[in-house]
């Protein structure tokens, strides 16, 4: 009994002393980001400002269509990829694997400067080229959430029993395995999207403008401003992962109420 | 090709012609051959690795076969893939889609096929009342027992009316009292739609009771295929003899004219066992329900001190040490033994017409 009552007591502490280590920060930086001018007072005016900068909007949608982009794009490639490995090609899992964390062991810098130098020379003339490099990056954390996914459920036999129904493998894939790991597809998206959005390095090495790289210019003008920035941008990933999870969860709702047409 | 009681569809007619199949060094199957005729349930019945499931799945589609032929109403399926098949799969791990409801999974196989949404409502609302399941239609396979979700692995193998239907240890998973229940369900549908059942056990009396016919198999080969009490009463081989039921192995020795001597019996010897030499010492097979108690003044009763008696309520199992020390098990009405307990000395004898031998 005593020690159940000490265990409580010390996930509470631990518990209470995460939540202030996370959420003090944010409510300072959120505190200051509202203060007016000269420090003085509350006020809009840091977001006002934020949002009249030169550049805000055009380098947020570059940065955003690049994110969806490169997200999208190591979705067409790891799905697959994870199914494959999972179903037929087990034996290449490690290897898959090893190479998949291979952007967290090689410099960013190396990475940057030789893989620019292999591309052919029309994509290193567009920023789209980030897309590559965003891809790559994110790798490490795409594979595993999707490894972990896959992992969870009876892959197998849910194939085999698709295909005795009479289901071709596009059409298991669609509607069983992606719809199945939808969880891990969801964090996915998320994880390249996050590490795409704020990405500063490659982009700054490679001298392309983004967001991130946009932010630092901007922050150096206005300390107010730099912090209503990094507010917007944690509000801004949030309402965004709450986004994608909304959306997942509407086509699963979606769907339901298509059975339930048919359903008695 | 016969057509069904209650339905339009055609019963088929499911032929295996010496189908193989090795994985690396070891041989699955070995030349298979097993036919089931429309409206037919066979169950293969075997221990692990017999290769009764490896059969299974090249019926399937799901494995392919090294050599052989497959053909359902006589038209060859070897070279078609699982999805062309039309065969209705249920598997160990019930195998419902986790993001699809009940009713959803019921009609998985007919929107794949794109038949109309009231048609596959009507369908789904008949499957669904096949197996008693109709309030469950919006669960999710979470939300329902191991039973329940293998009966609705069952309607939605039913669902796209399969050519063939295909039991891979259907009941495996399940606990004793809702195994034997969801046997009989699956019995009745399959009587009631007359659909040709291949039905794959390592569970002898699921396969006894559920089959018109069961196959043994060991080491890839069917060593008998035939009604379930002529599996019990004459098995063709000794490992049919002693893998379905239970056997005693008592030594013996083959006399004149197709007899054996065992426990002091004389006894007509098994015509699958009539190849063995006169005089050659063997290992007789005898079931424990073959061997009764007798009166200790019977001369040909073999006598015997009772060491084990285990309760299994109408019937009790007794262990008994005869001469020499073998210990022989019978199975005795428990009535009949009430009041005989362990250390006691009784005498036995062979009630058989005739018993399977196997080399000593």
């Amino acid at each position: 009994m005593k020690n159940s009552r000490n265990r409580v007591v010390t996930v509470t502490i631990v518990l209470v002393l995460a939540l202030l280590i996370f959420v003090l920060p944010l409510v300072a930086a959120s505190e200051f980001s509202f203060r007016g001018a000269g420090g003085k007072g509350h006020s809009f005016i840091n977001y006002v400002w934020l949002i009249h900068q030169d550049g805000f909007a055009s380098h947020l949608l570059t940065s955003l269509q690049l994110a969806l982009l490169s997200g999208l794009i190591n979705l067409i490639l790891m799905v697959p990829t994870a199914v494959l490995l999972h179903l037929k090609l087990a034996k290449w899992r490690s290897i898959v694997e090893f190479i998949c964390i291979l952007p967290l062991i090689i410099p960013v810098v190396s990475l940057a400067i030789g893989a620019q130098v292999a591309m052919p020379k029309f994509v290193q003339n567009s920023q789209y080229e980030l897309v590559f490099f965003f891809v790559i990056i994110a790798l490490p954390f795409t594979y595993r959430t999707l490894d972990t996914a896959l992992s969870s459920i009876d892959l197998k036999t849910l194939v085999e029993a698709s295909r005795s129904l009479g289901a071709s493998w596009p059409a298991t894939i669609i509607r069983v395995i992606i719809p199945s790991i939808r969880g891990g597809i969801t964090g996915a998206l998320f994880l390249s999207f996050a590490l795409a959005i704020g990405e500063f390095t490659i982009t700054s090495l490679l001298h392309w403008d983004t967001f991130p790289t946009w932010t630092v210019v901007a922050a150096q003008q206005n300390i107010l401003g730099a912090i209503a920035l990094s507010v917007f941008s944690f509000v801004g990933a949030v309402l965004l992962m709450v986004l994608i999870a909304m959306v997942s969860n509407h086509k699963r709702s979606k769907s339901n109420s298509q059975l339930e047409e048919v359903a008695p | 090709m016969t057509n069904d009681k209650n339905s339009n569809r055609v019963s088929s007619k499911l032929e295996l012609t010496n189908v193989s199949r090795k994985f690396g060094a070891v041989i699955a199957l070995d030349g298979l051959n097993l036919t089931v005729e429309p409206g037919e349930l066979v169950a293969l019945l075997g221990p692990s690795g017999c290769g009764k499931t490896t059969a299974l799945r090249i019926v399937a589609g799901l494995e392919s076969a090294d050599s052989g032929s497959l053909k359902v109403n006589g038209v060859s399926y070897l070279a078609k893939p699982a999805n062309e098949r039309d065969m209705g799969m249920v598997f160990q791990s019930y195998s419902l889609f986790p993001n699809m409801t009940v009713a959803e999974n019921i009609e998985y196989g007919l929107r794949v096929r794109k038949i109309d949404s009231i048609k596959r409502g009507k369908i789904v609302n008949e499957k669904l009342e096949l197996v008693a399941l109709g309030e469950k239609a919006r669960s999710y396979p979470h939300q329902l027992s191991g039973g329940q979700q293998q009966r609705v692995a069952l309607a939605r193998a039913l669902a796209i009316e399969p050519t063939v239907l295909l039991l891979d240890e259907p009941l495996s998973a399940l606990d004793a009292q809702v195994r034997s229940q969801i046997r009989e369900e699956i019995r009745r549908i399959q009587l009631n739609l007359g659909i040709t059942t291949l039905f794959v056990t390592h569970d002898q009396e699921e396969a006894m009771s559920i089959a018109d016919r069961v196959g043994v198999m060991s080491h890839g080969k069917l060593e008998q295929i035939d009604k379930p009490i002529s599996i019990y009463n004459n098995p063709a081989t000794p490992f049919v003899a002693s893998f379905v039921g239970q056997a005693n192995k008592i030594p013996a020795q083959v006399t004149e004219r197709g007899n054996v001597k065992v426990l002091g019996q004389k006894i007509q010897l098994s015509k699958h066992s009539s190849e063995i030499a006169d005089g050659r010492n063997v290992t007789a097979l005898i079931r424990p329900e073959s061997l009764h108690i007798v009166p200790d003044s019977d001369p040909e009763g073999t006598p015997g001190q009772i060491v084990i008696k285990s309760f299994l309520g109408p019937l009790t199992k007794l262990g008994l040490t005869v001469e020499g020390g073998l210990l022989v098990h019978l199975n005795v009405s428990s009535k009949e033994v009430r009041k005989i307990e362990i250390g006691d000395r009784i005498s036995i004898m062979i009630v058989a017409e005739e018993v399977m031998v196997e080399s000593a």
